[in-house]
């Protein structure tokens, strides 16, 4: 388990996706907004947060629906051109949401399609990291989820790299050692 | 929807500036609170249900079980969603104390909560009777310096100081050559500023 005071983990798991209730559950109605008493019915389609969705499909309470951002049309567009699919606006954490979902769902092919989107989007990100100007980077970085930090290292270890290969002497002197002693009387 | 508001908290909390630390949030703090005191009552009020109706508490899997699940997993997420904001913010909190040093500026002050506060001086004296235990200053020098010596420029009328090597005017606008480890106490409280160059 990740963790427990993880503020990455916990926005995550709100993320919400849709479930169907396998039981019926008293006391909850909030959960449904269509339920006419406070009673969740059993068959009932009701969208939860992935930390309630999670604990529950233990307990076969649910069947979880696999979220919408891992659809067919997702899936037909991140195999067209994988950079260019806005992947924040779908899910802001479509990895980790990912990951925790396919064993749950039992979908073997979420696994595969993760890693060849992270494979296809690293190999981009890390070449407009390295090429692109500072003005056109928003409109870029936009589109990114958590990945904006390998952007952002991918752009300062390049900064880095240009500094050592430009910059001055190789071995650079301590400061202190330039200096004359100071006679003490 | 249950949690919502937690995760906001955590949210807001996320939404800052990375190492800076916003006020102080007592009154979404306190409406959390309040959301599981209702969870804790909803639980109860399942439970006795079921003890009523003569069923075993511990093998019942009805409608009424699930619903007291439900509430139980709803405390439980709210639980650590306050958790995390108090470890956050307390980790900031200490990480003060090395960068500002035992006093608080007051619009950092104004921020903090009484029990945060409290937190910080404890910390803050902890660490300082570990350091005349070693007899030794921790703060200073947090990055190893090329040279002992810094050019520096005074901000603000501090007076006639006497320093470990010397005794200096520092007044207004005037430049010293002066010891890091002396100059390091007024740049963390804003008195002077080290030249660059």
């Amino acid at each position: 388990m990740a963790n427990y005071y993880d503020i990455d983990d916990i926005i995550m798991e709100d993320e919400l996706i849709w479930v169907v209730f396998q039981k019926a559950a008293n006391g909850v109605g909030l959960l449904d907004p269509g339920a006419e008493s406070n009673t969740v019915e059993q068959g009932a389609k009701v969208e939860l947060p992935f930390w309630l969705a999670q604990e529950l499909h233990l307990r076969q309470v649910v069947t979880i629906n696999v979220p919408q951002c891992f659809n067919q049309k997702t899936r037909k567009e991140i195999q067209a051109d994988a950079a260019c699919v806005d992947l924040k606006n779908r899910c802001s954490y479509f990895y980790e949401l990912g990951c925790k979902t396919a064993p749950l769902v039992g979908d073997r092919t979420i696994g595969s399609f993760l890693l060849y989107a992270f494979k296809s989007r690293y190999k981009d990100v890390l070449s407009k990291a390295h090429t692109a100007a500072f003005t056109v980077a928003p409109k870029f970085l936009s589109i990114l989820t958590k990945e904006e930090t390998m952007y952002e290292s991918a752009q300062s270890s390049m900064a880095t790299f240009k500094k050592w290969r430009m910059g001055g002497p190789r071995l650079q002197r301590a400061a202190v050692l330039g200096k004359k002693r100071k006679s003490t009387d | 929807m249950y949690g919502r508001r937690a995760s906001q908290l955590v949210k807001e909390f996320s939404a800052g500036e990375k190492g800076q630390l916003s006020a102080y949030n007592s009154d979404m703090f306190d409406q959390v609170i309040r959301e599981c005191n209702a969870h804790h009552l909803e639980l109860q009020n399942l439970m006795r249900k079921i003890q009523d109706e003569g069923l075993d508490i511990q093998t019942t899997r009805n409608a009424d079980h699930f619903g007291a699940v439900i509430h139980h997993l709803s405390l439980v997420r709210n639980k650590r969603c306050l958790m995390a904001y108090v470890y956050n913010r307390a980790e900031l909190i200490q990480n003060l104390r090395w960068k500002a040093g035992p006093v608080l500026p007051p619009e950092i002050q104004e921020k903090l909560s009484y029990s945060e506060e409290e937190y910080f001086r404890n910390h803050s004296a902890a660490l300082e009777a570990y350091m005349s235990e070693l007899e030794l200053d921790l703060t200073v020098d947090m990055v190893p310096p090329k040279d002992p010596y810094i050019q520096v420029r005074v901000l603000d009328d501090i007076g006639e100081v006497l320093l470990s090597d010397q005794s200096a005017n520092l007044a207004r606008h005037s430049m010293h050559f002066l010891k890091r480890s002396d100059a390091e106490q007024f740049i963390s409280q804003g008195l002077m500023e080290e030249l660059m160059g």
